[in-house]
């Protein structure tokens, strides 16, 4: 692999989104400043590019496909949603609309001591390193995988939204959770605040992209790829690989569930849509559509299809699942190494000797 | 201890035979000019008119009963002119007692009647409605009258007017109504009568009605009642216990043969192929719409056989769902043999499209389906069990399509093909079997078992674009617990799947019920990674 120093898509990558985190605040009140809408649609194409980086983390670089990463991205949306609620709660005196919804007079206990945020943040990584701890070590110890791995955890998200679901559960049930008036003290939905936390997603993101490319570049990502190729061999050759996966897929689940937090506060809602299994399987295509294996290409993928649903959503929603449908098809036939194979030119007809070594690349 | 119940209920039964002519013999001709007498008197005498009316309502001859009928309206719209020579209907002036024509003369006096007394004539009135009127409109308004005071109905009256009753629905209604007035009757060998009566039919309802009997004060001070109700509670418990358990395994059995329906053609194509066809709720979501369409296309050229759609729709729904499969399989799975888990985000594009081609060209709204005389009704067993027959053509469609994909799969030559290839494709191959043709074939097969799936959910439930979805995760799981490519698997997996959702549905609410045999499948998979029926042979 290229040192980082030489990967000149990545540098140009992460030069891109640390200007673009800078220039924003620097052009607030100029005439060059982003609309409202435009700069709260870059923060939520950034988290939405670390959640891609989460999945291809574990599907390009160890070959497991995860459908369910939208239940860590969950993970991580609901309790920042818990804290922002608590703490507008304790700030302004607002009782949360599904309080009164249910009827309830005070908050569930579980929800104590969710206005102070580390104590939330520390409650979102154990309970994302539990859930995923757990079924990582039950899934991979019984050596369970490829399709089997893929379904099994579609049917975990589907079950988890089916629970949120549920309007007993203290966490909002099918209405889920909005009115976040307050966070970190200051007032949501001012132009301030949007920018503030476009740039802290621009910021994390890079960050994420750098720690992933500096852990894939590693020796440790040199065990992934071969684990990822030839796992048996690997095995044979006495190394232990159930604890290589079992930490990658839960660092990937802790990128996804960052993801969900800085999600949230910038959508102002979150509710059980947000574990349907559509979406889920919709981060694997953005990584199959960017390139999997790409760390670059994950986060290309994430950009692109998001912008293009974002834009479609106003100018033409009934027309996006056709050409979401249309992409997967392209992407799957025609550059099964997704924008990458675009970048290179490396057309490949669908049938043939050409793809044949395409396919010998990917499997590289 | 109980042993001396049942024989003082049979006394209680003999006795009560032999008691039952005795209260037809008391009326034995009315006296008419003394109910007029009475009708225009004081409250008490008014008291009696009204009580000899009801009693003629319930056993007067059908010229009592015409005669006796205007008697009580009049009294209750005080349409009842009282003088010096008796009283006068003022509707039609016609003389109470002769029905002769006559104006009232002097100063007639109207009856007023008492708080006390209107019920009772309100009673009569019902009562003489319920066995004469002619509209059944009336009739079922006097029920309704009735049906608010049980305890003051005299006896035999709802026997004979549900004898006499021509339409079904109100029949049933007066009957019911008769158990409830008997079992609150005056005479306690009339209710133990009753009693046995209400325990043939074990439902809730009839529990409500005998629970509600320990409160009456003859539980306490009469043994032999109190005998009839235990024994009455203890049958009727008995019945719905057993109720409800054949319940459970019946539902449990219907969303099994669903889940098998869904499910197989998934196994058969995941066996052969390694691919998971996340299309295939897609698939079922077809198999139902070509099923309404058949329906309209019947509805248009041949009414007469509209009634028959679900049947003359099976190789429609075959045919089209697996000319999809085909050609999904030759135009895009063909080339990502090697590639699983981009099939997966392939067949997903696939089922998005088809979810939107069809919201686009049908909308979203729920189809209309005609329910056809052969899943309409059912027959109620014992309990609150109904067999009903909607469920039960679910369940025979699965058996049938079992056998028929066992018969292909084990008797003809494609499926030992597909068998060949599934245990070793590179041998099978070397040996000369075309294999890409086999995998086309069977996904032809597996996407047409799903369309058969969809056609059996139609009368069921609501079909719509979205439809496919709440089948698809269940029946992932299905393939998963049963493993690859065996048919046994997946009857095994859809059978105790189906009767763990039914088993916790009811204990925990359905989301639980997912909850649990997710949790559950993930733990047998630390035990059997390959599910229940694997193939035999190397791990890949």
């Amino acid at each position: 692999m290229t040192p980082v120093s030489r990967d000149r898509p990545f540098l140009a990558l992460v030069a891109i989104l640390v200007i673009v985190a800078v220039a924003m605040p620097l052009l607030a009140g100029t005439p060059f400043a982003l609309s409202r809408y435009l700069a709260n649609a870059i923060g939520q194409l950034a988290s939405f590019a670390v959640l891609a980086l989460a999945l291809d983390l574990i599907w390009g670089y160890l070959g497991i496909l995860s459908l369910g990463h939208g239940l860590f991205f969950a993970m991580g949306g609901y309790v920042m949603a818990m804290y922002l609620l608590k703490h507008s709660f304790v700030v302004t005196g607002t009782v949360p609309d599904f309080l009164q919804f249910m009827g309830w007079k005070d908050f569930p206990f579980y929800w104590a001591g969710f206005d102070f945020f580390p104590y939330a943040l520390a409650v979102a990584v154990a309970v994302t390193l539990l859930v995923s701890g757990v079924f990582g070590y039950v899934s991979f110890r019984s050596r369970v995988g490829g399709v089997y791995f893929a379904i099994i955890t579609q049917a975990l998200v589907y079950v988890a939204m089916l629970l949120m679901f549920r309007n007993d559960t203290g966490f909002g049930g099918n209405n889920g959770m909005t009115g976040f008036s307050v966070l970190f003290g200051w007032p949501m939905g001012t132009s301030g605040m949007i920018t503030a936390l476009s740039v802290v997603s621009l910021l994390v993101l890079a960050s994420v992209l750098l720690g992933c490319r500096l852990l894939v570049g590693s020796r440790f990502g040199a065990l992934m790829l071969a684990t990822r190729d030839d796992e048996t061999r690997l095995r044979t050759l006495g190394y232990e690989t159930l604890r290589l996966k079992l930490i990658v897929w839960c660092l990937s689940a802790l990128i996804a569930m960052v993801a969900g937090m800085l999600y949230v506060p910038q959508v102002g809602i979150i509710n059980p849509r947000l574990l349907s299994p559509e979406l889920s399987l919709e981060i694997a295509v953005w990584v199959a559509i960017g390139g999997r294996g790409h760390l670059v290409g994950a986060v290309i993928g994430a950009l692109l299809v998001n912008a293009v649903k974002f834009w479609l959503s106003f100018a033409a929603p009934e027309v996006w699942p056709f050409i979401l449908s249309g992409l997967i098809v392209l992407v799957v036939l025609v550059f099964p190494n997704g924008l990458i194979d675009l970048a290179k030119l490396k057309l490949v007809r669908p049938m043939g000797a050409r793809r044949m070594a395409a396919e010998l690349e990917e499997a590289r | 201890m109980k042993h001396w119940f049942l024989p003082s209920f049979l006394f209680g039964l003999l006795a009560g035979a032999w008691l039952l002519p005795a209260p037809a013999a008391q009326a034995a001709g009315l006296d008419r000019a003394g109910l007029v007498q009475d009708l225009c008197g004081d409250a008490g005498a008014m008291g009696r008119a009204g009580a000899a009316l009801t009693a003629t309502a319930a056993t007067g001859s059908d010229d009592e009963r015409a005669w006796a009928a205007p008697l009580a309206r009049a009294a209750i719209d005080r349409k009842l002119a009282c003088d010096a020579a008796g009283a006068v209907l003022t509707e039609g002036g016609l003389d109470a007692l002769t029905r002769a024509p006559r104006e009232a003369q002097g100063t007639p006096r109207s009856p007023l009647l008492s708080l006390k007394n209107r019920p009772v004539y309100e009673l009569a009135d019902a009562a003489f409605a319920l066995r004469g009127a002619p509209d059944a409109g009336r009739r079922a308004a006097a029920l309704r009258t009735l049906e608010r005071r049980p305890a003051l109905i005299p006896e035999g009256l709802l026997d004979m007017a549900a004898e006499a009753e021509g339409d079904a629905g109100l029949k049933a209604q007066i009957e019911a109504l008769a158990q409830t007035a008997a079992l609150n009757a005056a005479d306690p060998a009339a209710r133990i009568r009753a009693l046995s009566r209400v325990a043939d039919n074990r439902s809730r309802r009839a529990l409500t009605q005998v629970t509600a009997l320990a409160q009456d004060p003859a539980y306490a001070s009469n043994p032999e009642f109190r005998a009839a109700v235990d024994a009455a509670t203890a049958r009727i418990e008995r019945g719905i216990a057993i109720g409800d358990a054949l319940a459970t395994l019946y539902n449990g059995l219907s969303f099994a043969s669903i889940l098998f329906m869904a499910a197989i053609g998934l196994a058969i194509i995941f066996g052969l192929m390694g691919v998971i066809n996340l299309a295939q709720g897609e698939l079922i979501m077809i198999g139902a719409y070509v099923t309404f369409m058949v329906q309209q296309g019947l509805r248009h050229a041949a009414p007469a056989l509209l009634d028959w759609y679900l049947i003359l729709a099976i190789p429609a729904a075959f045919l089209v769902t697996a000319a999809i499969g085909i050609a999904l399989e030759a135009l895009l799975l063909r080339h990502l043999y090697r590639r699983p888990l981009m099939s997966l985000l392939a067949t997903w594009a696939v089922s998005l499209f088809l979810v939107n081609l069809v919201r686009v060209v049908f909308g979203t709204q729920n189809l209309q389906f005609e329910t056809p005389f052969y899943v309409s009704g059912g027959v109620p067993v014992i309990g609150d069990f109904i067999f009903t027959w909607n469920r039960m053509f679910a369940i025979a469609f699965a058996a049938v399509t079992l056998a028929l994909t066992w018969l292909v799969v084990r008797k003809t030559p494609l499926g030992l093909n597909i068998r060949a290839v599934t245990q070793n494709r590179d041998m099978a191959a070397c040996i000369g079997i075309p294999t890409r043709r086999v995998d086309m074939m069977a996904f032809g097969l597996g996407s047409g078992l799903a369309g058969l799936a969809g056609l059996a959910l139609s009368p069921i439930y609501s079909v719509n674009p979205q439809m496919g979805q709440n089948f698809i995760i269940d029946s992932f799981m299905v393939v998963v617990l049963g493993g690859v490519g065996t048919i046994a698997g997946t009857v095994v997996a859809a059978l105790g799947i189906g009767q763990i959702n039914v088993l916790i549905e009811p204990l925990w609410g359905a989301v639980a019920a997912k909850v649990i045999v997710l949790l559950m499948i993930i733990g047998f998979l630390q035990w059997r990674p390959e599910g229940l029926f694997a193939v035999k042979g190397r791990r890949k």
